[in-house]
């Protein structure tokens, strides 16, 4: 069974249908990404996944347990972190502390009864912010206000504040937009060690088609909120449904 | 070469106690706690009594206590607002719950002042569980709104439907009595002790005031610090990480309920006395008042809100002439204040402060105000 499935799942606004009858399969610790146009439903699906949104109708099972009707913390609280598009961080909170909210999320649960013991004598929360600050190369502006971070940094953090939930699958809704080429790579490689050191399964949406088609195992595509193409990068990269999805849409 | 030497060591020493050290110190629980006891000791003397300074307050020493509960209160509903960003406009259920709690329990049941005050508090916390259930489903103004409706509809309740309970307008008199049975609280010191803190009230008072202060500074030190500002900045990231954000809002609420109510408990033994006006709105808008002004988020600022309004209530009221135009000027302080400096007066201090060490930053915070751009620069005020 995959890691992550959806069954039938539909999300409907108004009378507008963002998400149709989509069904899509994840295994464990492979990279998909998700394309589509402007508009094809990719951040309603996130949504609908990670509890954001409730689906109008259909399954969503993570690891044989069902997510619809779960509450966001809760999802997340069963290792699927994500990542969010516009810079979702704590503006005011030091990076540090950013990645320190996510870490206590991480080692101590959802809630716990800790209000008179000091955060810093928890050394398992900070060996773990540690650890992501480094990994993302953010260490040595720890001590910065996390909202005068440069943008690029800023997205950056997003990442980190992700990855310190500790997640087992990590949603990321596109991790470059806004980077530099330098900043880009790092992603890039930082994707890559992902997979590789930290066994995670990343599930990518993602803008830029030389990245996607660089490092997905398999791409899902999604237009009008229906899914119409998944496969390989060469299988996608061929596919007359995606080309006249992308040339055809006019949107792009 | 010897005075050499001697100069080197001079200067290396004066160094240990840089800017930095000053910054971590400030920060410690240590300093926190010893500067809390420090100010209880000297505030009555300093406001009522001291040569020179207390001729500039021309304060007094019942005051002093009066101001000392209140900045509890004030504590207690910064940790709601400054640190959680959840804005109450009915905190006065508390204060006034945990007044009559105190009052009935120990007209009714027991009359121990330590006793009377932890009834008090369980009466706020109580009621915290039941308010929350209904507030923590409203967001922004509608939480705001409901709060304060809630609060109206305590103190219409006690004024009229529960009139044989609570003695209605007329309220409610604790008689005096000894903590533990021996500490008389009227109980007045000679010498020195007798020229600080004159009696045992003020003793007692001072000690739950620094007890506050330091589970305060815990609290903020701890994760919970740390999570209640985090769903202050962004509720649904909070919630993405896996918090139950639900939950650390139910707590922050309970502990500010708490703290509220050990100001309500405490006012009924200073004053022998509870009555429904502590129940009034108007009590809930002057603990906002006192916070915004003081410094919203910070230890110190609602203490120096707290001071300054009961300054201009108490002192300033009293003047010739101006002391018609006390909530006037009150409110004239307040904009200018709160318009010019965010953080409010401890704002104020901490970015007059800061420039004073470095006088190039005040210039570029003056020319970004007159060219008018953002103030972000401004020091944050006790932030952590």
């Amino acid at each position: 069974m995959a890691l992550l499935e959806t069954r039938g799942l539909t999300k409907e606004f108004g009378g507008l249908t963002a998400l149709d009858d989509v069904d899509i399969d994840v295994e464990e610790g492979e990279l998909v990404s998700l394309i589509g146009p402007n508009g094809a439903g990719k951040s309603t699906l996130i949504n609908t996944i990670t509890g954001r949104l409730h689906p109008t109708e259909g399954q969503v099972s993570y690891a044989g347990t069902e997510l619809v009707g779960m509450k966001p913390f809760e999802i997340a609280q069963l290792g699927v972190g994500r990542s969010f598009q516009t810079a979702s961080i704590l503006p005011e909170l030091t990076v540090r502390e950013n990645v320190q909210v996510a870490s206590f999320a991480a080692e101590h649960g959802s809630f716990r009864v800790n209000f008179f013991r000091r955060r810093d004598s928890f050394d398992e929360v900070q060996s773990r912010t540690n650890d992501i600050l480094d990994t993302i190369g953010l260490d040595s502006k720890a001590r910065m206000e996390a909202g005068s971070l440069p943008y690029g940094d800023k997205r950056r953090l997003e990442v980190a504040i992700g990855l310190a939930t500790d997640p087992d699958l990590l949603f990321m809704d596109e991790p470059t937009a806004g980077m530099s080429p330098t900043e880009t790579q790092m992603t890039v490689n930082l994707i890559h060690d992902l997979l590789a050191d930290w066994g995670m399964t990343i599930f990518l949406v993602e803008h830029d088609m030389d990245i996607v088609f660089d490092v997905s195992d398999r791409i899902f595509t999604l237009h009008q909120g229906r899914l119409i193409a998944q496969g390989t990068p060469e299988e996608i990269r061929e596919n007359p449904a995606v080309r006249e999805a992308y040339l055809g849409g006019g949107e792009q | 070469m010897s005075t050499d030497n001697i100069h080197k060591t001079v200067a290396e020493a004066s160094s240990l106690i840089s800017w930095d050290t000053w910054d971590r110190i400030k920060h410690t629980e240590s300093f926190v706690l010893l500067s809390s006891v420090l100010f209880v000791l000297l505030f009555s003397y300093a406001f009522g009594r001291a040569p020179v300074v207390s001729d500039v307050f021309q304060g007094y020493h019942g005051l002093a206590i009066t101001i000392l509960i209140w900045s509890i209160f004030a504590l207690g509903f910064n940790l709601l607002l400054g640190q959680t960003g959840l804005l109450s406009f009915g905190h006065a259920m508390f204060f006034g719950t945990a007044s009559y709690a105190a009052a009935l329990f120990a007209i009714h049941v027991y009359n121990d002042p330590l006793a009377v005050i932890v009834v008090g508090t369980l009466a706020a916390v109580a009621l915290g569980a039941v308010a929350a259930l209904i507030l923590l489903r409203l967001h922004t103004v509608y939480f705001s709104i409901v709060a304060l409706a809630i609060g109206q509809f305590l103190y219409f309740l006690a004024r009229e439907p529960l009139v044989e309970i609570t003695k209605g307008i007329n309220g409610l008199e604790v008689p005096r009595s000894a903590v533990f049975g021996v500490f008389e609280l009227e109980h007045q010191y000679g010498g020195l002790l007798g020229e600080l803190v004159v009696n045992n009230l003020y003793l007692f008072v001072g000690v739950f005031f620094v007890a506050v202060v330091a589970s305060i500074t815990r609290i903020r030190k701890s994760p919970y610090g740390l999570i209640f500002k985090a769903i202050r900045e962004n509720e649904t990231r909070t919630a993405f990480v896996g918090l139950d954000v639900w939950r650390y809002k139910f707590a922050a609420f309970l502990l500010s309920a708490a703290i509220v109510g050990l100001a309500g408990g405490l006012m009924a033994v200073n004053t022998q006395f509870a009555g429904v006006e502590r129940l009034y709105w108007s009590v809930s808008g002057d603990v906002v008042v006192m916070t915004v002004l003081g410094g919203l988020g910070t230890l110190a600022g609602p203490v120096i809100g707290t001071f300054v309004f009961f300054y201009f209530k108490g002192i300033v009221n009293g003047f010739p002439t101006l002391g018609n135009y006390w909530l006037l000027l009150l409110s004239l302080s307040f904009t200018t204040v709160v318009w010019v400096y965010r953080d409010g007066i401890w704002g104020m201090i901490t970015a007059l402060t800061g420039a004073l060490r470095d006088p190039r930053e005040l210039v570029a915070a003056v020319r970004a105000r007159v060219t008018g751009g953002d103030s972000t620069g401004d020091a944050p005020g006790g932030e952590d």
